[in-house]
Order: C-alpha cells, then sequence, then structure tokens
C-alpha cells in the first residue's frame, strides 16, 4: 500500500497546491513599489494601501461597497428569513417545494441575463444609476443563501420547545420572538455573511445597473484590469481576503457562543 | 377545514408574501423584459401604431385604402425620435430597398403640411404595391422572430423562409459552439482532477481531510474577482509560470497562457472545481464503509472492487457536479472576459455588448433568452436527477 | 356530576390513518390517571388533543364544563412535561421556570419569588443561574417540573417524562411526582408505555390498544381483574389458558383444558357449559408442589429456569401449553426435565374472554 499512499498524497499536494498558490501569490505583490503587476518586487511598499485607500475613485468604490453591502445584506436578511419561516416543516407539497424553487432561482439565472433585464427596466422605472438600484440587484442575488442558510437552522430546532413555549402561555408572535428567532440566529447570522459575501463580489448586475457614482469596489477592481492594470489590485486583493477571514472568524465565533447554549 | 388551520395558513401566506413579491418586482419582471425585448419589433409598436392597426384589413394585393395612407402619414408625422425613425427606415429598407430617400422625402412633406397628403404626388414609388407590403410587413405585428433568429445566424428571405446567414456576417453560432466547447473542457478537467481528489478525501481522516477540504473551500470563500485577478498575473508572459518553467528548462520562451483558450480554461477549472469536487465528495461519505472490505470478502481483487462498486457509486456525484459545473460555466462572465482573448468570447460576453455597447436590446434579449432556455433546461435535469436518487434510497 | 375533563367521542386521524379511534374518557378532579399502552397506541396523540397541539378530527374535549377542542394551547392554562424536557436552551434555569409568569404578566419582584419557591420544591434553588446544557438529565427534568407548576396550573400533562432516566432516579423521581400531586391537589394526566410505572403511581389507569381504550381501573382492578386478554397480556406477566366449560356449579366451573386435564376455575356471570373460555393465572399464583388441599392441580414438566436476582423464574410446559411460575430461592430448585406440579385455587384464576 506504500506505493498508492505515495500516490494519493503526491496527487492531493499537487491538487491543494493548484486551488491555493493562486491565492497565496497575489498577496504579496500587494506590497510592491513598482507599478508593474508581477514578479519580482523590486522594493517592498505600503504605497498601493495609502493609493486604495486615498485616491478619490477607489475610496468611493470603497464606501459604495460598504453602504450598497450593509443595506443589501439587511434586506436580504429580513426577507429571506422571512421566507424561510413560511417554508419551515412544509418540505412534502408540490406548492411549498415550487416556492422554494423560485426563492433559490436567483443563484441559478446566470448574471448576464437578469443583468439585461434589470437594466431594461430599471431606467423605466427611475432605479437606473441611483444606489436604490444597485442595493436592490445585490438583494435579489443575495436572499438565496440567507434562505437556505436559515431553513437549515430552522429545521434543527425541536418543535416541542415552541409546544412547551405555547404550553406556558406563549401566543405565536411571542414564540416566535422569543423562542424560535433566538434560536435561529446561528442560521441567521451566517446567511447575512455569505449575502454580505455575495454583495461584495458582485460584479456583473453592477456593471449593469450601477451609475459611475455608485462603483462599487469590484466593480472598480474590475474595470482596472481590463483597462489599466496596477498593483492596486492586489492590494485590493489583499483586503479582500483579509475582510474574508474577518467574517469567517466572526462566523465561527457566533456559533461557538450558540454551541454553549445548545442543549446537552 | 379547521378556523385554526385557516389562521396559520394566512400566516404562512403573509410570511411568504415580502420575499415572494420583491422577486416577483426584481426577478421575474426583469427576466419577463428582457424575454420580451428579445421578440418585440419597436417599429410596429411605437412608430406606426395607427398604420398597423389599419392595415390589418389589408389584403396585400390592390392598392391600400385611403385610412392606411392617412393613418400612414399620420404615424410619420408623430415620429419626434430621430432614433425611431431611422429603425424604422432600416426596417423598411431591409424589406425592400429604396426607402432611404422615399422616407426622407415622405417626411419631409408630412412635416410640412397638416392634414391628408397625396402620397402618389409626393413620390411615384407609393403607387407601387410593393412598397406597401413591406410597410404592411414592417407593422405586421409587435412581435418579430427577427432576433431571435439572428441569434442562431438564421434570419427570413424576402419570401419569408428561413435561410442561413452567410458565416462572414454571423458569429452566434460560433459563439454558442465554443461556449459549450469550453464549459465541456473545463467541466471535463474538473472531473479529471475533482473525481481523484475527492476519493482521496473521502478516505483519510482527521486533520488531512480537514486540510484538503479547507483547500476547496478557501477559493471558494474567496472572491471570484481575486481569484480572476490571481490568474491574470499568473498567467502573463513575465509572470510567476512562465519564468518559472523557463528557470527549470521545461521551454526556452514564455508560452502564452493569457488572453487565449488555455488560460481560459485553466482559470475557469481553477475556479470551478470546488463545485465537481464538493458534491462527490458527499456522495462518497455517503457510501457504508464496510462495503469494499464487503467486495474484499466477496473475493474482488482492490483494482476490480475499485471499478465495479466504488466507481459506479461514485457517479451519482460525478453527474451531479458535472451538471453543476457546466451550468455554471456556460453564463459565466467575468473570468473568460478578463483572461480570453477576443477569439475567446463566451456568450455572456456578447450579450453585455449587445446591452451596454450597442443599446441592442432585441439581440441582447435574444441571445439572453437562449442561454437562459439552456440553463432552465440543465437546471430542470439537475434537479430531476438529484431528488430521483434521493427516493430511491 | 360530570367530570372535571371529558373526552367525548374523540377521533384523530392523519390522512389515511386513524390513531384515535371515537374515544370517551372522565377524569375527575384530583385524579392521576395513566395512559398506558405499546408505542402507536394512541395514547400521545391523546394527550397532545388534551394539550391542544393537536385538533381532534371530531369529538369534543370539555374542561370543568367548558368545551374547549377550538381553544389554542396557550390559553389552556394546563402545565406540560414533555418527553424530552424542552427546556429553552437559550435561557437559563430560573429565565424558564420565570417565563410562563413573565407570559402572564406576573410583576417582576412576585415572579423571583415565586421562581425561587418552585425551583426549591424541585431541590434546584441554587440552579437558577445555570444553563440547562450544564444540567444532567435528572436535573433538566426536575426543572421542566418546576416551570410546569409554577404558574399553579390545575391540570398537568405528562408525556413520559422519566423514560430518559436511569431506573433508580426513575424511581426517585417517581415518588417525588406522587409527593407533589398529593400535596398540590393537581389532576395528573401521564402517559406512559412502563407499566410498572403506571401501577406504582397512578389512581386509574387507561390501557389503550389501536387508538381505543380497552380497560380503565384502578392498578388492582387492572392487575387483577383484566377486562380483555391483551390487558392481562400487557399488564405484568401472565399464563393464558384456554379450555372448555364443562359444568358450572355456583361460582366455580369445571373446565376441561386442550391437554385433556380439568381445573375449576372462578366462573364469571352468565357461563355456560359448552363455552370455549381463555382465562389468565399469573406466575406467582402458581405454587410450586402439591398439596395443602390445593382446589387444582397441574402436571408440568420443568424446560428452564431463570435466575432473577430475588426469585427464580420457571418456564413449565403443560401438554403443548408454556407455562410460567414464580419460586424463591429457598427450598428445592427443580431440574430442568424433571416433572414438576403446581396448584393453585378457582380464584386465582381469571377469565378475560
Amino acid at each position: 500500500m506504500r506505493p498508492l499512499g505515495l500516490l494519493k498524497g503526491g496527487f492531493a499536494a499537487l491538487v491543494v497546491f493548484f486551488l491555493i498558490a493562486p491565492l497565496i501569490a497575489i498577496l504579496p505583490l500587494a506590497f510592491t513599489d513598482s507599478v508593474f503587476l508581477n514578479y519580482p518586487i523590486p522594493h517592498f511598499s505600503f504605497r498601493w494601501f495609502v493609493e486604495l485607500f486615498t485616491t478619490d475613485v477607489w475610496r468611493r468604490s470603497i464606501v459604495n461597497s460598504l453602504i450598497v453591502g450593509s443595506a443589501a445584506t439587511v434586506l436580504a436578511t429580513v426577507l429571506g428569513t422571512l421566507g424561510a419561516l413560511a417554508l419551515r416543516g412544509k418540505r412534502m407539497s408540490f406548492f411549498f417545494a415550487a416556492i422554494r424553487t423560485v426563492f433559490l432561482l436567483p443563484m441559478v439565472v446566470p448574471a448576464v441575463v437578469l443583468g439585461v433585464g434589470m437594466q431594461l427596466i430599471f431606467a423605466r422605472w427611475g432605479l437606473a444609476n441611483s444606489y436604490l438600484g444597485v442595493i436592490i440587484a445585490h438583494t435579489v442575488v443575495g436572499v438565496p443563501f440567507v434562505v437556505v442558510n436559515v431553513l437549515a437552522v430552522l429545521q434543527s430546532i425541536d418543535v416541542r420547545l415552541e409546544h412547551a413555549a405555547a404550553s406556558l402561555g406563549a401566543s405565536p408572535p411571542t414564540t416566535l420572538w422569543q423562542v424560535t428567532l433566538p434560536l435561529a440566529l446561528p442560521g441567521i447570522v451566517s446567511g447575512a455573511v455569505f449575502a454580505f459575501a455575495t454583495s461584495l463580489d458582485e460584479v456583473v448586475l453592477t456593471l449593469f445597473v450601477a451609475g459611475p457614482n455608485q462603483r462599487t469596489l469590484a466593480r472598480q477592481m474590475f474595470s482596472t484590469i481590463r483597462e489599466n492594470i496596477s498593483p492596486a489590485i492586489a492590494a485590493a486583493a489583499f483586503v479582500f481576503i483579509a475582510g474574508t477571514i474577518l467574517l469567517a472568524l466572526v462566523l465561527n465565533l457566533v456559533q461557538k457562543a450558540r454551541g454553549a447554549s445548545r442543549p446537552a | 377545514m379547521q378556523p385554526g388551520t385557516l389562521r396559520s395558513r394566512a400566516v404562512v401566506l403573509a410570511l411568504m408574501a415580502p420575499l415572494l413579491l420583491f422577486l416577483l418586482f426584481f426577478f421575474a419582471v426583469p427576466l419577463f423584459t428582457m424575454m420580451k425585448s428579445a421578440v418585440s419589433d419597436p417599429v410596429a409598436s411605437q412608430a406606426l401604431p395607427q398604420t398597423a392597426a389599419a392595415i390589418r384589413g389589408w389584403d396585400k394585393a390592390g392598392p391600400p385604402s385611403p385610412e392606411i395612407t392617412a393613418a400612414f402619414v399620420a404615424d410619420i408625422r408623430n415620429i419626434e425620435d430621430d432614433e425611431l425613425f431611422g429603425d424604422l427606415v432600416r426596417r423598411l429598407n431591409s424589406a425592400k430597398a429604396g426607402f432611404r430617400t422615399l422616407m426622407a422625402k415622405t417626411r419631409t412633406a408630412a412635416r410640412e403640411t397638416d392634414g391628408a397628403v397625396d402620397l402618389v404626388s409626393v413620390d411615384a414609388r407609393w403607387g407601387d404595391v410593393a412598397f406597401w407590403q413591406a410597410v404592411a410587413s414592417a407593422a405586421a405585428s409587435p412581435i418579430t422572430d427577427r432576433n431571435l433568429l439572428a441569434a442562431l445566424d438564421l434570419k427570413r428571405d424576402a419570401a419569408g423562409r428561413i435561410e442561413v446567414i452567410p458565416p462572414e456576417r454571423s458569429a452566434n453560432r460560433a459563439t454558442f459552439m465554443r461556449t459549450f466547447w469550453v464549459s465541456a473542457v473545463v467541466t471535463l478537467a474538473c472531473v479529471l482532477i475533482g473525481l481523484p481528489f475527492a476519493m482521496v478525501a473521502a478516505s483519510v481522516q482527521g486533520w488531512k481531510r480537514q486540510l484538503l477540504l479547507g483547500a476547496v473551500l478557501l477559493p471558494l470563500w474567496t472572491s471570484l474577482l481575486v481569484r480572476t485577478a490571481a490568474w491574470f498575473i499568473l498567467l502573463q508572459d513575465n509572470g510567476p509560470i512562465n519564468s518559472a518553467l523557463m528557470w527549470l528548462g521545461v521551454t526556452e520562451s514564455p508560452i502564452p497562457m493569457i488572453f487565449n483558450r488555455v488560460g481560459v480554461i485553466i482559470a475557469m477549472t481553477h475556479v470551478l472545481l470546488p463545485f465537481m469536487v464538493l458534491p462527490i465528495f458527499s456522495v462518497l461519505i455517503g457510501i457504508p464503509k464496510n462495503l469494499m472490505p464487503a467486495a474484499a470478502s466477496l473475493g474482488a481483487h482492490p483494482i476490480r472492487a475499485f471499478w465495479r462498486v466504488l466507481l459506479p457509486l461514485s457517479m451519482r456525484g460525478v453527474v451531479s457536479g458535472s451538471l453543476l459545473v457546466f451550468m455554471t460555466a456556460i453564463g459565466y462572465y467575468i473570468t473568460p472576459e478578463l483572461i480570453g482573448g477576443a477569439k475567446d468570447q463566451m456568450i455572456s460576453s456578447v450579450i453585455a455588448y449587445y446591452a451596454m455597447g450597442a443599446a441592442n436590446w432585441g439581440m441582447a434579449g435574444a441571445l439572453g433568452l437562449i442561454l437562459l432556455l439552456a440553463t432552465i433546461i440543465l437546471y430542470t435535469v439537475y434537479i430531476r436527477f438529484s431528488s430521483e436518487e434521493e427516493v430511491r434510497r | 356530576m360530570t367530570a372535571f375533563i371529558r373526552l367525548e367521542n374523540v377521533s384523530k386521524a392523519f390522512g389515511p390513518l386513524t390513531v384515535v379511534k371515537d374515544l370517551n374518557l372522565e377524569i375527575e378532579k384530583g385524579e392521576f390517571v395513566s395512559m398506558l399502552g405499546p408505542s402507536g397506541s394512541g395514547k400521545t396523540t391523546l394527550l397532545m388533543m388534551l394539550g391542544g397541539f393537536e385538533r381532534p378530527t371530531s369529538g369534543a374535549v370539555w374542561v370543568n364544563g367548558k368545551r374547549i377542542d377550538a381553544l389554542p394551547p396557550y390559553r389552556r392554562n394546563m402545565g406540560v412535561v414533555f418527553q424530552n424536557y424542552a427546556l429553552f436552551p437559550h435561557m437559563t434555569v430560573g429565565e424558564n421556570v420565570a417565563f410562563p409568569l413573565k407570559m402572564r404578566k406576573v410583576a417582576r419582584a412576585k415572579i423571583a419569588e415565586q421562581v425561587s419557591r418552585a425551583l426549591d420544591m424541585v431541590q434546584l434553588g441554587s440552579f437558577a443561574a445555570r444553563k440547562p446544557s450544564q444540567l444532567s438529565g435528572g436535573q433538566q427534568q426536575r426543572v421542566a417540573l418546576a416551570r410546569s407548576l409554577v404558574f399553579q396550573p390545575e391540570i398537568v400533562l405528562m408525556d413520559e417524562p422519566l423514560g430518559a432516566l436511569d431506573k433508580k432516579l426513575r424511581e426517585q423521581m417517581q415518588l417525588d411526582i406522587r409527593e407533589l400531586h398529593r400535596r398540590l391537589g393537581l389532576t395528573i394526566v401521564f402517559v406512559t408505555h412502563d407499566q410498572t410505572e403506571a401501577l406504582t403511581m397512578s389512581d386509574r389507569i387507561a390501557v389503550f390498544n389501536h387508538g381505543k381504550i380497552e380497560h380503565i381501573g384502578t392498578p388492582a382492578e387492572i392487575y387483577d381483574r383484566p377486562r380483555t386478554r391483551f390487558v392481562a397480556e400487557f399488564i405484568g406477566e401472565t399464563n393464558m389458558l384456554a379450555g372448555q366449560v364443562e359444568s358450572v356449579a355456583g361460582d366455580t366451573a369445571q373446565v376441561r383444558l386442550a391437554s385433556g386435564q380439568q381445573v375449576r376455575v372462578a366462573a364469571s356471570a352468565g357461563l355456560r357449559p359448552k363455552a370455549d373460555i381463555c382465562f389468565s393465572i399469573r406466575p406467582e399464583r402458581l405454587r410450586v408442589g402439591s398439596g395443602d388441599g390445593a382446589q387444582n392441580e397441574l402436571d408440568t414438566t420443568v424446560t428452564d429456569i431463570v435466575y432473577h436476582g430475588d426469585h427464580l423464574q420457571l418456564l413449565l410446559r403443560a401438554g403443548d401449553q408454556q407455562l410460567l411460575a414464580k419460586a424463591d430461592r429457598s427450598g428445592k430448585i427443580p431440574e430442568a426435565g424433571a416433572p414438576l406440579a403446581v396448584s393453585f385455587s378457582a380464584s386465582d384464576c381469571w377469565i378475560v374472554a
């Protein structure tokens, strides 16, 4: 079995390298002081981070991403949680399976197709080149993640806890607020994190519906790569990855805190 | 129905309503609008509304009635938008040559006089039924199949039959083929790399498995743009990969890997590999651990056991993953757009060009409709496949 | 006088499956009634209908003269103890117990006082700040009990609350619940599949089978004079013997068994000769050995002896009939394969069908 084990290990290592190396390769370039985005790095410098946070166009794009991301996350989380609550425990019938598919469709449809439609109709409704339009677009693609996550956690809540609350005098809205939602919080939070990450990364829809004033960070990165490649990209990528790790840590902490109060 | 049930049903509907309405307005309506623009003909509905209504009863043989000519003059007089007028002229001209000058004269005449205009006296060509037939075909219906046909490199000739557009002027079929071809290659690459990797991950425990899974999940967590940007850097002629290859002596001059098919395939495989590994992995860990030992106890050589037991059982994950990867790949925009060259354009780039570059909503919609159809069909197959297997379990 | 709790012709169907069939049950105030039966017999469903978590497909539920089957659970004011305790994991023990008082808008100071009193009642006074996940199974159970009693309901429903506890803890809890029942004058409806539990705790037992109550009575009645064969075999262990009545004289009947042997059995009302009957005789009623002027004697062969700690269980064979008997460990221990005579009186037998 030894040679097979070596083969397995070698192959796995190669694939892991293939998967991870590109991410690692781009990070050091964020610290180059040259205007060219390739190796070798002549000297290390923070100039591109400075550029990222001080240049008008980059700074505005970061602010836009935060504004749009937060708003879209809140909207997606509220709508998605309500939708998941409606679907909870109703998997069998055709009607509810269809509704569930509808809630998940934005994940399936190619973004370009949706983008064309949105551009057309948003212009007619006066939503073109507006923050609201971009927020709505990001919400549409973020909602499926919230629905999936919240549905999953709702399924793990024992329905007898809600019966117990009712037997103790809690009306359905009270039960929802005092028992169900607090217990569903980990799923809601992880859904929100996914929605936020999706909004941060969203380029295609943004291309179609955002005006020059609503350019998000991702949109800006896309233009820069296409037209005028510079190490600012690497700095932005670094910020992205750092942000992702931060989010993952937040998620992890929330899970741990909730885990302490799970039934034995 | 008991009153309690009625109330709880109302509650469920109330909970569902906000999201449903939101998706209706901002997801369904945009898609529907796109589909409509694929088949709508602005010329008839916007430029010649009165003519369209009046000409419906015409037999297309004898000269048109005074109502028709009067409606036509009124419509021409009403067109303020020069772009729309230009569209109208183009449309008419594509049905019968000569409309450019004809329409220019007619427009001037309609604007200079109020009331009735004798079109034949403006230009003798209005006496020719053929020109009115062209008007009739343009005003015929608000729906046209022109865009859809063009999306597949087809058009209708003068008699209305469908014919193929010559290859020098058509590129859509080629683009579709290219899109499907690239996606298929990427899917195959993902299977060849992802299946063994998933098998290795399923066969180890503890930290090793966590490491392998983490390596798959970390790219998923990373922004797509960042991953694409990373490949953009890596695949350059003077990038790290070429530098390493030259340093190792594998090649003398840099291998072009960016702005060509190779780069696109490599980058897309990297991005889509997790979508292949995860479904296969989840299928594999569902297989009872004692199945292979059982096969061995029944006398199967390890390779035979692998071939006849493990591989067929993992097929479910492979098919599932392949559908997922293929379905996602055909709709991809960012990676092919940034990494590919001019000859590597996939259908999404063409759609984006028509929408944002040329403002040709008809073509954008038509191509988008076909892409959407292909995606929906694949998704339906995917759903059927995964639920069928669930039931069989 | 109408009963405190009355279930009138209650049925419950889930789709094509009828789980409770046309059930009638009356419970007096202050009674401890156990609902006993195998899984799927409908007892938990009935409890759920009492609590308002399921609605009867047909029939009515009355409490204290008022019809409640349309009333949602949060207005029924009944304490419910669930099988898995159902303590809110995100609240402390104190908050769990305070929950029903909060729902009833009791003043904050009064809540604290009543919570501590309820926790003292179950000997968990110092645990108020802990989370349920930090408690053992038995402690969680007691918190669930305190929570269901703190708002002083008149009726308490319990759905197999002691099922997850080990034997010693279970027996202790049975005594504690019994004590609380007496002290607080509660009406308790208790679902269990453990017949020993039902026998030790209840004022009356309702034995369920396939959605119907086969027999409802005191523990003694259920055990000594079971109404049907199912009840006789479900409660405790018993020997069922079949035979034909040869003659009836006063309160005894002469019965011929399939093996040919004749026994004298306590006659039930209206018993006629030539009737085919089944009667039950409890293993502990079969005395090993003959003599002492017993009314009946049966010749058997010992097939096996099983050690049961404080007694021996004897498996005997009479003809093609298997019998169970109990013997204490003093005296001669019979050998497997040896013949053995057992004796019993006519009144030890109880005709079930």
